[in-house]
Parts: structure tokens; C-alpha cells; sequence
């Protein structure tokens, strides 16, 4: 049992956590963004094949965009 | 974290292991997370469902609140699955 609060182990731990916070957010706001976006009309007992992929889609999208955004701004620096 | 660091602890102050530190973190992330997702899903769930606030919630708009729930749990999921499988 390691008492101290500077351990190695507790170092590890919360980054990892820190990681999955990052993670978290990332998904949240998606979903949020591409829920806004692709789910229209009042949720039904399942998605249509279009709302789905539209879900789907939307994510890859974001992604794709975020990298343009990226690179776009290294290549003004 | 600065409050954490006490050095060396007198004697009588009572220690608790990294790993009990860890668990108890650990609880109030899952906490945290779980806190989050409730406000999001009910803002969403509200928006879609209660158009004009009546003086109750009516059966309809109850089950759209429910159906909606299970939605933005799969569409989470979705999200989540598109996020991380997607080969590039």
C-alpha cells in the first residue's frame, strides 16, 4: 500500500483519466452537434436507415473537418 | 491538487492509500460523466417533446421523452462507433 500522493502509479492513473475526459467531451459534443443536425422530427421507437447514417456520416464528417481546420492553421504559422 | 500535498503528515492525521484515492476518484468521475449526460439528454429531450408546456405532462409527451432517451443513448453510441472505427 502506497501512501504517497506523488506516486508514479497515481501519475499514471490520472492521466489516463484526463485522456478519457478528453475522450468523453469529445463525444458528448459530437453527439450534441450531429443530434441537432440529423435527428429532425420527434424521436420515434427506432432511427430511420437515413437518420443513422446521417449520425454516422455527421461524425466522420466533424472529424475530417477538424483536420482541414488543423492543418490549415500550421500551414499559416 | 496542491491541497493534497502535505508532506510529511503529523501523527494522528490518517492517510489514505493511492488506491483508495483511486477508487474514490474514480466514483465521483462516473458521478460527474453521468451528471452531464442527464442535463444534455434532458435539454435535448425537452426541446424535442414538450412544444407547449400544458399544465401536465401529457401521456404522449411522456412516451416521447422516454423513446427519446433510448434514442439519444443509441445516437451516443453511433457517434461514438463512427468516432472510432473509422479507417482512414
Amino acid at each position: 500500500m502506497d501512501p504517497s500522493l506523488n506516486s508514479a502509479e497515481l501519475q499514471r492513473f490520472l492521466s489516463q483519466e484526463k485522456e478519457k475526459a478528453m475522450v468523453n467531451e469529445m463525444v458528448t459534443n459530437l453527439t450534441s452537434v450531429c443530434w441537432d443536425k440529423c435527428i429532425t422530427s420527434t424521436p420515434g421507437n427506432k432511427f430511420s436507415s437515413s437518420e443513422s447514417a446521417c449520425l454516422s456520416h455527421c461524425a466522420q464528417r466533424y472529424m475530417d473537418v477538424t483536420l482541414i481546420i488543423m492543418k490549415r492553421v500550421q500551414s499559416m504559422q | 491538487m496542491d491541497s493534497f500535498s502535505s508532506g510529511s503528515t503529523g501523527a494522528g492525521s490518517p492517510q489514505i492509500s493511492t488506491d483508495e484515492l483511486m477508487d474514490q476518484m474514480k466514483v465521483q468521475f462516473a458521478q460527474a460523466y453521468a451528471q452531464e449526460f442527464l442535463e444534455t439528454v434532458r435539454g435535448k429531450c425537452f426541446d424535442k417533446c414538450i412544444t407547449k408546456p400544458g399544465s401536465s405532462l401529457s401521456g404522449s409527451e411522456s412516451s416521447c421523452i422516454s423513446r427519446c432517451v433510448d434514442r439519444y443513448i443509441e445516437a451516443t453510441g453511433i457517434v461514438g462507433k463512427a468516432l472510432f472505427s473509422a479507417s482512414r
